[in-house]
């Protein structure tokens, strides 16, 4: 009982601070909107409206849209291949954490790759996929397996498959607004010149603002995936009502060498259970991924 | 005045109606949700009771000497089959579970018998189905840990009270289970 309280309170505290971050990234996005009007109407913020929101709302829908088959080939994932006996156990393990979390079953894909991962992704629970490499199938014991299983499977249940999917979607269309601000600035001077209205000082910031917003939505996204990857540890270690499997698995994944280089797109490393790109062990705010040891010694403290 | 007493009353009637609304639907929800979790228990106990005889086909040839240990499987099967409420179904596959676990230990034994395709495909798929009734098991008490905890806290226990709903049982897991619900292999 007590063990299962802790667990409910990691969790609580997370979806908290998961809010705050979101709703940061929400206002970003609308003030970077807002200073786009500022800058090209000079003052005008009705006409820019007008022009840049539904720029950016149709290039986070397009995104939104079509990231499932996007990650997949990005991974050239192919589904898993029932007749295989180590792949048909690995639908076992996906089957029985959907059942443990009350979750429809997920389509089942493979990775081949040396590496141990593992990622999640779609658009809402009912239409999720997850996927793992071939090396986690082969270098992973069951119950580690089972561990990685359930962590994929809370990011489906707590729908931070969709959270990152709309936050990657996100800040591609903050980065996208900011170079076009930039060029258009570099090659016409834009409507600075155009118009005597608006404060120039404000125009100014906002140009700053515009510049440098990319890297504080990057920084926000990259925030609230690590937040999402300790959440993820312990509703999996809930599920599986055992963190030493999870445990195990993230050490083995510390300790592997693959030959293999990494595939995939490094937008979606969040995705994966570990940074497939690079192993980082100290706090980063460049880091998609906590620690590997501070998640491991907080799993062992449950 | 007097329509502002008018008024004030309709909100607050309103607001109760609508937290009335609020509860009931979660605790038709929870409930529903209970029910569908033993239907998925059920289906694997299922699943698991038609596996049964296939593996006993396969195994016959290999296994004349292991008359008790097949017996005792066949016996959990019917308790299986024969067993009415959640607790005695529950109570029936954990017999099966032991059962099955002597029998695979056994098999051991029988190079011939593990190298058959057919008893590694059963083996694989008995564990899974195991596997999945210890994790439906394992949520449908949490479902109904969650329900019991609504209709017994405040405000829900108030609710429940004119719902007439009591909390419901959750099943009782053998304790060395609890530690390890799958089996490895």
């Amino acid at each position: 009982m007590e063990k299962k309280l802790l667990v409910e309170d990691h969790i609580r505290r997370n979806k908290r601070q998961t809010i705050v971050i979101c709703s940061f990234m929400a206002f970003l996005f609308i003030a970077v909107v807002l200073s786009i009007g500022y800058i090209l109407f000079a003052g005008n913020i009705i006409i820019a409206m007008i022009f840049a929101i539904p720029i950016a709302v149709g290039y986070v829908f397009i995104t939104y849209s079509i990231s499932v088959q996007t990650v997949l080939s990005a991974a050239k994932a192919r589904p898993a291949n029932p007749n295989n006996r180590e792949e048909k156990l690995f639908i076992y393990k996906v089957e029985e954490m959907a059942i443990a979390a009350g979750l429809t079953m997920p389509k089942v894909y493979v990775q081949d790759s040396d590496n141990i991962n593992a990622f999640a992704t779609g658009k809402k629970p009912e239409e999720a996929v997850i996927c793992a490499t071939t090396g986690a199938l082969r270098k992973l014991k069951t119950d580690e397996l089972e561990g990685v299983m359930a962590h994929e499977m809370s990011h489906i249940k707590n729908n931070d498959i969709l959270i990152m999917t709309v936050t990657v979607a996100v800040v591609g269309a903050i980065a996208l607004i900011s170079e076009l601000v930039f060029w258009s600035l570099f090659w016409g001077g834009g409507a600075r010149g155009r118009k005597g209205e608006g404060n120039a000082i404000i125009i100014v910031l906002a140009i700053i603002f515009v510049i440098l917003a990319p890297i504080f939505s990057r920084l926000t996204y990259l925030a609230i995936s690590r937040k999402r990857e300790y959440l993820a540890d312990s509703n999996g270690a809930y599920l599986t009502r055992n963190p030493e499997g999870l445990a195990k698995a993230l050490e083995k994944i510390k300790e592997d060498h693959p030959r293999s280089k990494p595939k995939g797109s490094k937008t979606v490393a969040p995705l994966y259970i570990a940074n497939p790109f690079k192993r980082v062990s100290v706090n980063s705010i460049w880091a998609t991924h906590p620690p590997i040891d501070e998640r491991i010694k907080r799993l062992r403290s449950m | 005045m007097l329509l502002w007493i008018g008024i004030i009353i309709i909100i607050i009637v309103a607001f109760f109606l609508l937290i009335f609304w609020g509860y009931y639907n979660r605790i038709i929800r929870m409930e529903n949700r209970i029910d569908n979790s033993w239907a998925q228990i059920d289906v694997q106990l299922k699943r698991r009771a038609d596996l049964i005889p296939n593996l006993m086909e396969t195994v016959k040839g290999y296994m004349k000497h292991e008359r008790e240990v097949l017996e005792n499987v066949t016996k959990a099967r019917s308790a299986l089959m024969t067993a009415k409420s959640h607790q005695e179904n529950i109570d029936a596959d954990n017999m099966l579970t032991g059962a099955l676990k002597s029998l695979f230990a056994v098999a051991e034994n029988y190079p011939d018998l593990k190298a058959n395709q057919n008893f590694m495909q059963l083996q694989d798929e008995l564990t899974h189905t195991e596997d999945k009734i210890a994790y439906s098991r394992q949520h449908f008490n949490d479902v109904t840990l969650a329900y019991n905890n609504i209709i017994e806290t405040f405000p829900g226990l108030w609710f429940a009270k004119r719902m007439n709903r009591k909390t419901r049982d959750m099943l009782k897991i053998p304790e060395a289970d609890r530690e390890t619900p799958k089996v490895k292999f």
